[in-house]
């Protein structure tokens, strides 16, 4: 190994109590190994997600039908779904099922990460079970919930019926199928609670002491304490919720297919039908490509807006 | 970092390429494997997978020079297929859903059958709806099998409550108001009570008369028996929103509101058993389905019949399958058209026999020895004859999707309309009316010359 990189390079001052100290730079050798055993990931993403991204783009731009030659129609397709129906109906569909579906899951994985934190009995067990619904597949998680839902035998309104409360038709009403799949993804808020304990467990204990000292209840500790600690751990699942409910997809494609009268027709389901029921590559680009630049503004504006309420210990960690 | 071998920029370019060289090769290879390989691609379930690899098997014994490599696709069909055309790498020979087989054939991707049909008499003698031109003249093939609606009913819910069995013969067929009458008797809540009778309960009903389904393919042939059609015979304006039409659904959702005899959508549920289940375990007297549920009713262990749909004027019912097509790009053009032939021949493929499929030739539907080759055993009642086959050659009409262009489209919003009404909340004839100034506003583009009827 050589000492070229140390020769050439001063050292800088390490930041007071960073670990390491003195900075190093890599060997050329080193540098070489590093890229190469990198290599394996660099080329998965290149080839399978920026390749897919540019070709999309550039199929974005054409009318081409699976199987055709594509013709290049500039913006036409971005045009085009601006008088499409469907588009604004799913992209309608998609908002609210997030506006709903985020919130709530955080606030239930919340609150039941604040219960599973205290010391009780049984403690891991509890952690466990309200972990499990995130580990059955999609697909068997759906079919579960066609049956809970079922308006004749099914067991919500088998329960609302026994207790003498007006039942529903959950996913085969136009008003109520979006509310059951929100229902349906609250039930897995197991991720969303696992990150917020992990969080809840890395608030600093002396600081509850020290509210307690000054007087401070429960209300106090929470408000002053967990709540600021706990923020950007909210504002992690936050952005991940809104990312992976804009692309929700198997809900439609399992139980509903997009009905009734596409009141569940989520956007990557939409999406799917043109590319892959109507060949309408070009068109299905175009609206990926819409769906990213959404998801990408909404992103940076949660970002932004983080900067007022989302507390670092260390100021500058963003 | 002593100990570490230290790599130039040449050795990183070098290892770099040679396991893009690996994979490229490894690629290659694995997609040359094939040899003189021959691939069918088919959907289905477990039990047409086994027909069509037995008959595949039969066709491979003729061939010496070809490997006929099956490709069971049984889910996301349309999808691999998409994907197979985009990388220009697709089967011999397979099922194609009908819009896409119109779309492929018109990129040049299928091939055009019409100039074989002297050479494969097997193939030019076909019931004349079963074939799909695209253009004057081009044929991208016929249905790999024929269908038909008709009605299905458990013989023993009809004998304990009196109710008369579907009639088997076009010209007996019931008119509307017999089969609702009968759907009254077979209908009963778990006290026994019938829907006309005071204190039925319809959230607890132990057995219903019939089903709604609103299914375009179920309603189809009882629309064409009012006397109208989905589009005029221009293709380019819908009839859906005729008074004969209106009058159509409002039955069909009177069934399930009004008369209570047919489950809702919701009382039916969408991972409901089969109907088949349904006839056997007597939840229902019976019901309209393809004839292909007679594989599943005829193996579910109960006494069952079948009979003709009831009629609003003229008794009609639909005819339909999907086109089965030889891909343009194959080299082996005679193997497939012997292929294409072999496959659909009852002699072959014991899913005609087995009740999942009905014959092309017409000499199935007219000769008494070719009939009795594929309905003389347990699958087929004996009313099948006069029920289904007589019914298939003299009233039937090829089901519209596989005529119209645009047909996804228009399906896609047929599908959402007809969902918004059998909720039964919505005024049918507005509704109906909202979909047909879609529908007439360009979404209907005409038809394909196909099925001269």
């Amino acid at each position: 190994m050589t000492s070229t990189t140390l020769d050439r390079a001063p050292a800088r001052k390490a930041p007071p109590g960073s670990p390491g100290g003195p900075r190093r730079r890599l060997g050329r050798g080193e540098a070489r190994w590093g890229v190469l055993l990198a290599l394996p990931a660099i080329l998965g993403f290149a080839i399978f997600t920026i390749g897919p991204m540019v070709a999309s783009l550039i199929f974005s731009l054409t009318d081409w039908q699976i199987g055709g030659d594509p013709q290049f129609i500039g913006v036409g397709n971005y045009v085009e779904m601006a008088g499409d129906p469907l588009f604004w109906k799913s992209l309608g569909v998609t908002t609210y099922y997030t506006l709903a579906a985020v919130p709530l899951t955080l606030f239930v994985g919340f609150v039941v990460a604040l219960l599973v934190n205290q010391s009780f009995r049984g403690q891991s067990l509890w952690r466990t079970v309200y972990y499990l619904p995130t580990l059955v597949p999609a697909v068997a998680s759906a079919v579960l919930w066609i049956w809970i839902f079922n308006p004749d035998f099914g067991l919500f309104n088998t329960i609302l019926r026994s207790v003498g409360l007006p039942t529903s038709n959950w996913l085969y009403s136009e008003s109520t199928a979006i509310p059951s799949l929100v229902i349906m993804a609250t039930w897995g808020f197991g991720n969303a609670m696992v990150i917020f304990l992990a969080g809840l467990q890395g608030v600093p204990g002396q600081l509850y002491e020290a509210v307690a000292l000054d007087g401070g209840g429960a209300w106090a500790k929470f408000r002053h304490v967990t709540w600021p600690f706990m923020t950007p751990v909210i504002f992690y699942n936050l952005v991940t919720g809104v990312i992976g409910t804009f692309q929700v997809f198997n809900q439609a494609y399992v139980m509903t297919e997009g009905g009734p009268n596409n009141a569940t027709l989520f956007y990557i389901y939409y999406l799917y039908t043109k590319a892959f029921t109507d060949s309408e590559m070009g068109y299905a680009s175009a609206l990926a490509w819409v769906l990213f630049l959404i998801v990408m503004v909404v992103t940076v504006v949660l970002f932004r807006n983080a900067r007022s309420w989302v507390f670092y210990e260390m100021g500058d960690a963003r | 970092m002593t100990g570490s071998p230290n790599l130039s920029r040449r050795d990183v370019l070098k290892i770099g390429g040679g396991l893009a060289a690996t994979v490229g090769i490894g690629g290659s290879l694995a997609a040359c494997s094939g040899g003189n390989e021959f691939e069918y691609m088919f959907w289905g379930s477990t039990g047409e997978q086994d027909a069509i690899e037995a008959m595949l098997s039969s066709f491979q014994d003729t061939q010496e020079q070809l490997t006929i490599k099956p490709v069971y696709t049984p889910a996301d069909y349309d999808t691999k297929l998409n994907a197979l055309v985009a990388s220009g790498n697709v089967p011999d020979l397979g099922y194609v859903q009908p819009a896409m087989a119109y779309r492929l054939a018109e990129q040049g991707k299928l091939l055009d059958l019409a100039p074989y049909f002297d050479e494969y008499p097997s193939l030019g003698q076909r019931l004349p709806g079963s074939y799909f031109y695209w253009d004057e003249g081009k044929c991208l093939g016929t249905q790999g099998a024929n269908e038909t609606v008709i009605t299905f009913y458990n013989r023993a819910a009809f004998a304990e409550t009196g109710a008369q069995p579907p009639p088997a013969s076009a010209a007996e067929a019931w008119d509307w108001d017999t089969y609702v009458e009968n759907a009254y008797l077979l209908t009963a809540d778990q006290s026994g009570r019938r829907p006309d009778e005071a204190g039925f309960d319809p959230a607890q009903v132990a057995r219903f008369g019939t089903l709604a389904s609103m299914w375009s393919g179920a309603w189809y042939g009882l629309l064409l028996s009012a006397g109208v059609d989905v589009v005029d015979s221009s293709g380019t304006r819908t009839m859906l929103d005729s008074p004969e039409a209106i009058d159509m659904f409002q039955k069909l959702i009177d069934l399930m509101y009004e008369h209570r005899v047919a489950p809702s959508p919701s009382q039916l549920g969408n991972n409901a058993p089969s109907m088949a289940v349904q006839l056997a375990s007597g939840r229902l007297g019976m019901a309209v389905d393809g004839q292909w549920a007679l594989l599943d009713v005829s193996q579910a262990g109960f006494d069952f019949g079948v009979g003709v749909l009831p009629s609003l004027g003229t008794p009609k019912t639909t005819a339909m399958g999907g086109p089965t097509a030889i891909f343009a790009d194959t080299e082996y053009v005679e193997q497939a058209l012997e292929l294409y032939a072999f496959q659909s021949d009852p002699d072959q493929v014991d899913l005609f026999s087995s009740g999942l499929w009905m014959p092309l030739e017409e000499k199935y539907y007219t000769d008494p020895e070719a009939i009795a080759s594929w309905t003389d055993n347990d699958a087929h009642p004996p009313e099948y004859k006069t029920a289904v086959i007589d019914y298939t050659l003299e009233n039937s009409q090829t089901y519209f999707t596989q005529k119209l262009r645009n047909i996804e489209e228009i399906d896609r919003l047929i599908t959402a309309t007809t969902e918004r009404i059998q909720t039964g909340e919505e005024d049918v004839a507005t509704v109906m009316g909202e979909l047909a100034a879609q529908l007439n506003d360009g979404m209907l583009q005409g038809v394909y010359p196909s099925a001269p009827q």
